[in-house]
């Protein structure tokens, strides 16, 4: 199988949605929010506070394009032009470099608004599993940052790390979670979550005779222990909620919430949006204020 | 207006060759502030401290532990690469271990003929500290003095004691200028002044700060001062890291002002005198070493630091506050809990860093602007 034909089972779907309740014509406020992520990008639009339509795709190697590229396809049949937008709100790891963005704000504040949004006002405790880092935010009854911690410089326990785990084991990342349950007894975890230390160790175990669900379990426990440890360092407050692509992985969630012993919020939002539905919504009250662009 | 000290912080170790070569004096690299410079002012030895140098290295791994203290490897390493070669002797007075290990480490390899250990003591809360340490200086001046080839007069003492304290002076003259609203000078041009201190003669030093002190009235700096922050914490000459944070405004919707910092490359270092009241200038610098702004390896069994650094807050009129711990630096590891519930119990926000003197500064871009971005108004954007 040449290079070009290997399935890329870390290839997760990009997706976008349009409110079919909404008519964006009849809007006073239109605001964009554009989170451009390591891995990922997404873009919200909202029409006086509500999601009118979102998108949801890979980061590129070009942050503005990337920011671009996920707008376009979020407005995708909607017909709405780009000018409607009254105020626009960059955040993510590219923030800097959204080019229709009038402001920036960081992803750790705009996760924890959207989580507030999304799951509702009851959140305290969010948890922001991005392509490359992990955030612990406190956030108080208006979804506003109390208190927060990141993981340190590396993949180690994110979102790339799973998608290296998928690619090296073939497994499709979308079945990564229900497969690591397909075992007979839960296997140790491997001893590091280090990228590069995780897959040689895997490598091993597969050698050893182990099966691929029983690696992917023992990746899956490690990573939640290693974000326990995060989460667990700023303490958890009730109700607890997870935001990014990592919400996606049971595997990881639910090892992670018998840790914590806790029920996560639930939601029918596309976790990996938290972000830019924060931003668009910082953006929908600046310019209610008069803050913003218009009036 | 800070070009000078820049220039003295970039090329320290162009200056010291110079300075000894103009001048003949000896020089002593010392490893922590708790050396007496005014002794070594008394003997014309100049003191110089060394910090690192920020860069990535290699050579201290079978010297001192990687759990030990990024400052204090990196401070290793300039003596093992030879870059304090024309160094006439070293010292330190005792402070924590991890440095002490740098010290060790650097007389047994790079010895440059004089090295001292000064046995400053650790429980400084204790009533015979002060008498103790008296004593200690003795043995310190009879060691200075073989260096130095002169004895060392109490008159010679009291000129150290000027020397510093017209220093320590003026430093804190400049201090009152970040107190104001929009200070005219920003935390990266005090770091680099403050850092300058170490590298200089305090004599050449005192005219370049005087001449700031005087233009500081007049200055106005085109850039909001955004969110007043404090920096307090463990060794930290990072300028890299200010000067992020302090442009963050240019770049990001939230910006800051370093407006004080409690670190032993600023305030704990300068901000107490000598007491020139005291008729035994022995006994009144083993005083102000003894009572000065205490490291956290000294500041037991009672935490006489939180009051002062709330009273930094408080008359620098700080937003919120940051503080940074060099990786692996257990006293201020263990002060850090007790610091933050004091300061967010008195109103003050706070904000925790793990640095490595060593690490790109990048990273914590996100972490402080994020920090000032719960310090804002909530009104805007809820």
């Amino acid at each position: 199988m040449s290079e070009e034909d290997k399935p890329e089972y870390w290839r997760w779907t990009e997706s976008n949605w349009r409110n079919p309740d909404i008519r964006w014509e009849d809007a006073k406020i239109v605001t964009a929010g554009i989170d451009v992520g390591s891995v990922s990008s997404q873009a919200v639009v909202m029409t006086d506070g509500q999601v009118y339509a979102y998108s949801n795709m890979r980061t590129g190697s070009d942050s503005p394009e990337s920011a671009m590229n996920a707008l376009n396809f979020g407005l995708e049949g909607t017909d709405m032009p780009e000018s409607r937008i009254d105020y626009c709100i960059g955040t993510g790891y590219g923030r800097v470099n959204v080019p229709m963005a009038d402001r920036t704000i960081t992803e750790i504040a705009c996760h924890a608004r959207g989580a507030h949004f999304i799951y509702g006002p009851g959140v305290r405790t969010v948890l922001d599993v991005g392509g490359q880092d992990c955030k612990a935010i406190r956030c108080d009854e208006k979804g506003k940052v109390v208190n927060f911690l990141m993981n340190d410089k590396c993949a180690a326990g994110t979102g790339r790390g799973m998608e290296v785990f998928a690619d090296l084991l073939s497994v499709p990342i979308t079945d990564v979670g229900q497969r690591s349950f397909q075992v007979e007894d839960e296997p140790e975890p491997v001893s590091s979550t280090c990228v590069v230390y995780a897959k040689t160790e895997a490598t091993g175990l597969l050698r050893k005779g182990w099966g691929v669900n029983e690696v992917l379990a023992a990746y899956c426990s490690a990573m939640s222990e290693r974000i326990f440890s995060l989460i667990d360092r700023i303490g958890i407050e009730k109700e607890f909620a997870i935001t990014g692509g990592l919400a996606k992985n049971r595997g990881v969630v639910d090892r992670l919430m018998k840790e914590i012993g806790l029920a996560p919020m639930k939601t029918d939002w596309d976790t990996q949006i938290a972000g830019a539905v924060g931003a668009a919504l910082f953006g929908y009250v600046l310019v209610q204020k008069g803050k913003g662009r218009k009036g | 207006m800070i070009e000078k000290f820049q220039e003295w912080y970039a090329n320290r170790h162009e200056y010291q060759r110079e300075y000894k070569e103009r001048t003949g004096n000896k020089i002593v690299g010392y490893f922590c502030t708790y050396t007496p410079e005014e002794i070594f002012y008394a003997a014309d030895v100049l003191p110089v401290r060394i910090l690192g140098s920020h860069e990535p290295q290699d050579v201290t791994e079978p010297h001192i532990f990687s759990m030990f203290c990024p400052f204090c490897r990196d401070v290793l390493a300039q003596g093992l690469k030879g870059k304090y070669d024309y160094l006439d002797g070293i010292t330190i007075g005792q402070s924590c271990l991890h440095l002490r290990q740098t010290f060790t480490s650097w007389e047994l390899h790079r010895n440059p003929g004089w090295s001292y250990f000064l046995h400053m003591p650790n429980h400084v809360q204790s009533k015979r500290a002060i008498p103790f340490l008296v004593e200690e200086y003795r043995l310190l001046i009879k060691k200075i003095e073989e260096l130095a080839g002169k004895e060392i007069t109490d008159d010679d003492l009291r000129q150290g004691i000027d020397i510093m304290n017209k220093v320590r002076r003026v430093m804190k003259e400049i201090y009152e200028f970040r107190k104001k609203d929009n200070p005219p000078i920003t935390g990266t041009e005090a770091m680099y002044m403050t850092c300058a201190q170490f590298f200089t003669d305090a004599r050449e030093f005192l005219p370049v700060a005087e001449e700031v002190k005087r233009g500081l009235t007049a200055r106005r700096l085109d850039r909001d001062q955004g969110k007043r922050i404090m920096l307090i914490g463990s060794e930290n000459d990072d300028i890299e890291y200010i000067n992020m944070i302090e442009t963050l405004g240019e770049r990001e919707s939230v910006g800051c002002t370093v407006v004080v910092e409690e670190h032993c490359t600023t305030t704990r270092y300068f901000w107490d005198e000598v007491d020139t009241d005291i008729d035994d200038p022995l006994r009144a610098i083993a005083e102000r070493y003894v009572l000065r702004t205490p490291c956290p390896s000294k500041d037991w069994p009672k935490r006489s630091r939180l009051q002062r650094i709330l009273k930094l807050a408080k008359d620098f009129r700080v937003d919120g506050a940051i503080i940074i711990q060099q990786k692996f630096c257990d006293p201020h590891e263990a002060d850090i809990p007790f610091i933050r519930r004091f300061l967010e119990d008195n109103g003050i926000p706070t904000y925790f860093l793990e640095f490595d003197v060593t690490v790109a500064a990048g990273p914590f871009a996100i972490r402080t602007e994020a920090f000032l971005e719960t310090l804002e108004a909530e009104e805007d954007l809820f």
